[in-house]
């Protein structure tokens, strides 16, 4: 996205087409790329990104006290979000509370519901100038501000897996260039890779402190109707894997009015939103994106 | 029977510390220049940038940083194994290596648990390290 902005403002392009397309679900080259990415740690039967979120994970409930009683807000909270979008993966699968803590374990302290998806498809999405945009046919969605903090390279050298992640630094950054606070923010797409992600990317972006989580998320916090609407395409926990370009391309449809029965607003029982929070991550928490985008 | 887990993809880097492991020393890199000691193997230090290095045998205790127990083998290997730990173990002398905690309940690891080295030798090439619950004086 910085490099969009960059290639636009420069004049080197007119446009610019952020996409992502994979077979990862009917072909084998998702589970190729993470068998790659474990290198020699898979010696010791460590396997991809599911096997160092869960170490991330087991760290933050020793530090802070969370763990299932938190994550299956977001599962559930995700899922029903997912109920209203016949798009995702999970559209007609309802998920309770007790489904969640009936689930398997796959790696501890992760059950099954804490994992994302693994799916076939794609994202994309455009960016233009303001002054070219004003003359197409959606409602105009603008980049308030921008963050990347990138904090390591290696695992074992991690020493943020139980936050500050990348996302303190790379928030403030995005808040600054905005120049907004968390409070104006109306919904949030947030990369959820594992739903531990969304708790330690909101804590990092300061919406509670380390450990309040689990009382911020209570309530249906995140759902339909809910205070703060979080991951309302599902995600990918729910509706689909696309990396960062589900959070992304959902938290622009949303500020468009582009999503049918789960739109934000009055169908949904939420605020009509005009400020629009996303994130991504890449490897173990090793690095993060974060994106205030705002309808005009 | 052959050994049906991965082995090391040994390089220059970490050579000396696989053929360490064979003679049951657990090596680290210290840099010769700001002493810092460090893993993964690396020909440049971190700190201070310095190509000068030395190895060093750390004395193979330590404690548990983060764990995960798999439930499930994403790879056949370790089938039999499951459900098996593999943990973050931050070792005394401050790198914090990956490996397994074996030789006890998986329900029972905890982080911060004090561990200690115990070597499984899997093949005439390799002994891998692994970390068990500290016995004995602590």
């Amino acid at each position: 996205m910085l490099h969009a902005v960059g290639a636009l403002e420069s004049g080197t392009c007119k446009y610019v087409l952020i996409s992502y397309g994979h077979s990862a679900r009917s072909g084998d080259s998702m589970l190729r790329m993470l068998s790659d990415m474990t290198g020699d740690e898979a010696i010791y039967g460590h396997f991809g990104a599911a096997g160092g979120y869960a170490l991330a994970a087991q760290r933050a409930m020793h530090e802070f006290n969370t763990g299932p009683d938190t994550w299956k807000h977001i599962a559930v909270g995700q899922r029903a979000w997912a109920n209203l979008n016949p798009r995702a993966m999970m559209y007609d699968r309802r998920l309770t509370d007790d489904d969640y803590r009936a689930a398997k374990w796959l790696i501890e302290p992760f059950r099954l519901f804490d994992n994302c998806l693994v799916s076939d498809g794609g994202r994309a999405c455009i960016l233009t100038s303001v002054e070219r945009a004003r003359d197409l046919k959606h409602p105009l969605v603008t980049i308030m501000g921008l963050g990347q903090h990138n904090p390591s390279g290696d695992l074992q050298k991690a020493d943020y897996l139980a936050g500050p992640t990348g996302a303190k630094i790379a928030g403030e950054a995005a808040f600054s260039m905005a120049g907004i606070s968390r409070e104006a923010v109306d919904a949030c797409q947030i990369y959820d890779c594992f739903t531990y992600t969304v708790e330690i990317t909101l804590q990092d972006y300061g919406y509670f402190e380390p450990g309040g989580g689990k009382d911020w998320f209570m309530g249906g916090a995140i759902e339909p109707g809910g205070r703060m609407p979080v991951n309302t395409s599902g995600g990918l926990l729910s509706e689909a894997y696309h990396m960062g370009l589900t959070p992304l391309t959902e938290g622009v449809m949303q500020l468009m009015g582009r999503c049918g029965p789960r739109q934000l607003g009055p169908e949904t029982n939420t605020k009509t939103p005009e400020i629009m929070l996303c994130s991504d991550n890449g490897g173990i928490l090793q690095t993060h994106a974060c994106c205030i985008f705002r309808r005009l | 029977m052959g050994y049906a887990k991965p082995l090391p993809q040994v390089n220059a880097d970490t050579r000396p510390f696989w053929q360490g492991c064979r003679q049951h020393l657990l090596k680290i890199q210290k840099c010769k220049n700001c002493g810092l000691l460090r893993w993964p193997p690396a020909f440049i230090c971190p700190a201070c940038l310095s190509s000068e290095v030395e190895w060093v045998v750390a004395k193979g205790r330590g404690r548990v940083y983060s764990f995960a127990v798999y439930h499930s083998a994403y790879q056949p290997g370790f089938q039999d194994e499951l459900p098996y730990v593999v943990a973050l173990v931050d070792l005394d002398e401050g790198p914090r290596m990956i490996t397994n905690i074996v030789g006890c309940d998986p329900g029972g690891v905890y982080c911060e648990m004090a561990v200690e080295i115990v070597w499984d030798d899997v093949s005439e090439a390799f002994s891998i390290p692994k970390f068990r619950p500290l016995q004995g004086e602590g």
